[in-house]
């Protein structure tokens, strides 16, 4: 008899649990949009757009919450700002630098630039968790936020390779993207040198953040909404 | 000699330059680029404060550089932001890149230059407020009425092609008030607004925000007033209200319904009656009237006039006749009592018309019929507490009607005896012969009372039946109060003292003072305190009178135990039960006789605590 009413008690605790887990999964974007290997999904372009719209949203908030943390905490009156002049290496992909050249640029390119982008930081989203958590008192405001933007990344990644099938389907993409080779100044022994490094990563996250954020938002306007949102 | 050069030249140096101080010129002091500002994230402008101009014209330019170029440039625009101002155009403005922008600047003595500022318009973009803010009253037929407002988004923004995405904000006000009350609206660009205080005019005020950017300013304030008959009632409010007091209201009920008792006396505390000792207060709950012509008092307090009010007496007649003659006034001749004869039958139910009443009316005042005594009631009360002591007086009280009052001995048994008697009674002749003419008394005078019997139950008589046997035992009550009627003025004839005759014969009447009754019932009387009760004593004789002076018990609440008083004679006690015998009453002195009582007159005022009442059960028994 226990044992009936403990499996009984253990089945509806898990039923609650997914229940829960269902209600919660409606936050962002952790519900995948099509199960993998389901064949003849389609979500609407404007669903994936919105979605995507709100991942980048996320994470460029994120992303500058975190560079406020960091300057406020290591970066006063070290100057760093003079020094993280045209230091992102993303700064080799040329994309749009203003409203008209964005404007210009066909959608299908502009994809294309927004997945550079995102190709370009998985590799230093990844270093940044792992250094940050080896920071001497790693502040968990910086790491949780590494954590979150790492994972978001990933997501938004996704979406936006649907959206290019959608989009652009059947044209196989030149994967551009640029390589990061920051991680040595993110060891440095120096504590200035690597304070730093963090700086700039952060500063150059925070821009290509917005970046992609604000592309999203103009395609989304001109494909799903015709340029009248 | 090269010395002295150096020396004077830096003496006309030092010269040159005090005297360019003692005129005030300066080189210009350092400006300071305070904001730099992007209303649509297309173009920029940055804002100077300059420095101390040193007295002299000062010129300022500003000069700058971006990120990954080498060259630097000139602020394209010095007088669209106005003065001391930089506006970038949208050729000159690259988002997601850095300027390094330097202010200079230069007067006839110098220049200087600004901390070099490092600005990317991402992060400067503060639009315009919103504009064409308007407000409407809508008052649909159907639904409730609301204030409309609408308005657009700053004419810069390019809020079409999705450059910026903008959230509004709104807050209005009644013009009066202090403070305001903001709404968020999101990305939309109107807003309704639903509950709003008429007659007053109400200001309202909107700004914006972009997605990443800061918020703008409040846009003008626009106004409408509200008209007086705008019914803008708040159904939430009302029903809010109406719980509320519901609640209220059912807690202090239930409180009430707890506690309503003691609250009550908390605010209203009950008057404490007086006390007098051995005086109940319940008795005072009829008119005061009848209580006092119950008591045989004229006034109460009692004064002097009334003399012997208060006591009854049993008048013994010690001479053959046996009878029983009420201890009655002088003064009350027009007693429809006529003693006209002395009956030898015994239980002629002779009695002092108030006798063993309590209730009679006696002091100086010719008083009704005995068919209007108040005694029998008195009597039943009288009686009621050595029957029931601890039952509720309710019912007796209830039957009364307040016509009479109520007397109960409460615990106590030392009630009074109200039977007045003027002090110039002789009561003579008179003598309770046996418990069946008391009891004849008492039914005579129940009779005679039957008027006011009339609407007391059963109950008064036999307070242990039930009100519901009331309604018969008043039909049986009547039908005795006829019978009594009838035996009443037999008995009333017998009733009346007779006056001189007993008084001639050789044995004194004596009379008794009922001291009190006791809980069981037993009548303790008391000889009258004067030559009567040595004369009593002289005269009681075993074989002629015995005199049973002290009721020690009522058996069967009709049966009166009668002992002979050991202060009043030396006789043993010789206890006799008083039969519930018909008229006939048995001359045997041994049996039933009620000895010789001493009467003492008293004063006509209660007498507290030591006279009891009769229970007059053992009279009112029904005589058939």
């Amino acid at each position: 008899m226990d044992n009936k009413g403990s499996s009984q008690k253990g089945s509806l605790l898990l039923l609650l649990l997914l229940v829960s887990n269902l209600l919660l999964c409606k936050s962002v974007a952790s519900l995948p949009i099509c199960p993998s290997g389901a064949v003849n999904c389609q979500v609407s372009l404007r669903d994936l757009f919105d979605r995507a719209v709100i991942l980048s949203h996320y994470i460029h908030n994120l992303s500058s919450e975190m560079f406020n943390e960091f300057d406020k905490r290591y970066a006063q009156g070290r100057g760093f700002i003079t020094k993280a002049i045209n230091s992102c290496h993303t700064s080799s992909l040329s994309t749009p630098e203003d409203k008209e050249q964005a404007q210009q640029v066909h959608h299908e390119v502009l994809l294309s630039m927004i997945l550079g982008v995102l190709r370009s930081w998985n590799d230093p989203l990844y270093h940044l968790v792992t250094e940050v958590r080896g920071m001497q008192e790693a502040p968990d405001a910086i790491l949780s936020r590494a954590i979150e933007i790492e994972e978001q990344n990933k997501r938004l990644l996704e979406g936006m390779e649907k959206i290019v099938g959608q989009v652009h389907p059947g044209v196989k993409e030149n994967e551009v993207y640029s390589v990061w080779s920051g991680l040595p100044s993110l060891q440095m022994a120096d504590e200035d040198t690597r304070l730093f490094a963090f700086y700039n990563l952060l500063h150059c996250l925070r821009r290509d953040s917005h970046k992609i954020d604000s592309y999203l938002k103009l395609l989304k306007c001109r494909i799903v909404y015709d340029s009248n949102c | 000699m090269k010395e002295n050069v150096a020396s004077t030249v830096v003496f006309i140096l030092l010269l040159f330059l005090n005297t360019n101080l003692l005129n005030g010129q300066s080189p210009p002091g350092k400006p300071e680029i305070f904001k730099c500002r992007s209303p649509e994230k297309e173009t920029f402008t940055c804002w100077w404060k300059p420095g101390a101009d040193g007295g002299l014209p000062t010129n300022y330019t500003l000069t700058y550089h971006k990120e990954g170029e080498t060259f630097t440039h000139e602020c394209p625009d010095y007088k669209t932001s106005g003065p001391n101002s930089c506006y970038f155009n949208k050729k000159h403005t690259s988002i997601w890149t850095i300027y390094i922008i330097t202010v200079n600047a230069t007067n006839q003595m110098g220049s200087s230059s600004s901390d070099p500022r490092y600005v990317d318009v991402t992060y400067i973009v503060e639009p315009d407020p919103p504009v064409n803010l308007t407000l409407e009253l809508k008052q649909p037929e159907d639904r409730k009425p609301y204030l409309w407002i609408k308005w657009f988004p700053p004419t810069l923004v390019d809020v079409r092609s999705g450059w910026l995405t903008l959230q509004y904000e709104i807050r209005l006000k009644p013009e009066k008030a202090a403070e305001w009350e903001t709404h968020f609206a999101g990305q939309q660009t109107q807003f309704k607004i639903l509950s709003l205080y008429p007659g007053q005019k109400y200001l309202v005020q909107v700004h914006c925000k972009p997605d990443h950017g800061f918020w703008s300013e409040w846009s003008p304030e626009s106004s409408i007033p509200i008209p007086n008959d705008f019914s803008m009632t708040d159904a939430t409010v009302w029903i809010f209200v109406a719980v509320l007091s519901a609640v209220i209201c059912l807690i202090m009920v239930w409180a009430v319904a707890l506690k309503g008792y003691s609250m009550v006396t908390c605010i209203l505390p009950p008057v404490p009656g007086p006390k007098i000792k051995g005086f109940d207060t319940h008795l005072l709950e009829g008119k005061s009237e009848e209580l006092l012509s119950a008591l045989g008092c004229q006034d109460f307090p009692p004064t002097s006039d009334c003399e012997d009010l208060l006591v009854e007496f049993l008048e013994v007649d010690d001479s053959g006749d046996q009878q029983l003659v009420p201890a009655h006034s002088k003064e009350h001749p027009g007693q429809s009592v006529k003693p006209t004869h002395s009956d030898p039958d015994s239980d002629s139910g002779r009695g002092s018309c108030d006798s063993p009443s309590l209730l009679s009316e006696k002091c100086d005042e010719p008083r009704a019929n005995p068919s209007k005594f108040h005694t029998p009631e008195g009597l039943e009360k009288a009686e009621k507490p050595e029957t029931n002591v601890t039952q509720p007086q309710g019912p007796q009280s209830t039957s009364v009607e307040g016509k009479i009052p109520s007397f109960h001995a409460s615990g106590s048994q030392s009630s009074t005896w109200p039977l007045l008697q003027p002090p110039s009674l002789h009561y003579s002749r008179s003598s309770y012969h046996s418990v069946a003419e008391v009891r004849k008394l008492g039914l005579g005078t129940a009779g005679a009372a039957s008027t006011l019997l009339d609407k007391t139950d059963t109950r008064a008589l036999k307070p242990s039946q039930t009100i519901e046997t009331g309604g018969e035992g008043k039909a049986a009550e009547h039908r005795e109060s006829e019978s009594f009627r009838s035996k009443t003025d037999q008995d009333a004839a017998r009733l009346l003292p007779q006056d001189k005759t007993p008084l001639t014969s050789a044995k004194p009447l004596e009379y008794v003072e009922i001291h009190k009754v006791s809980k069981d019932g037993a009548l303790a009387l008391l000889p009258k305190q004067n030559e009567n009760s040595s004369r009593a004593e002289k005269t009681s004789t075993p074989e002629t009178s015995k005199e049973y002076s002290k009721v020690s018990r009522v058996m069967d609440s009709d049966i009166l135990v009668l002992v002979q008083d050991r202060r009043a004679q030396n006789l043993a006690p010789f206890e006799e039960p008083a039969k519930e015998a018909p008229p006939s009453l048995p001359q045997n002195p041994a049996a039933v006789d009620l000895a010789s009582f001493p009467v003492a007159p008293s004063n006509c005022r209660l007498q507290l605590g030591g006279l009891d009442y009769l229970h007059p059960t053992g009279f009112m028994h029904p005589f058939q």
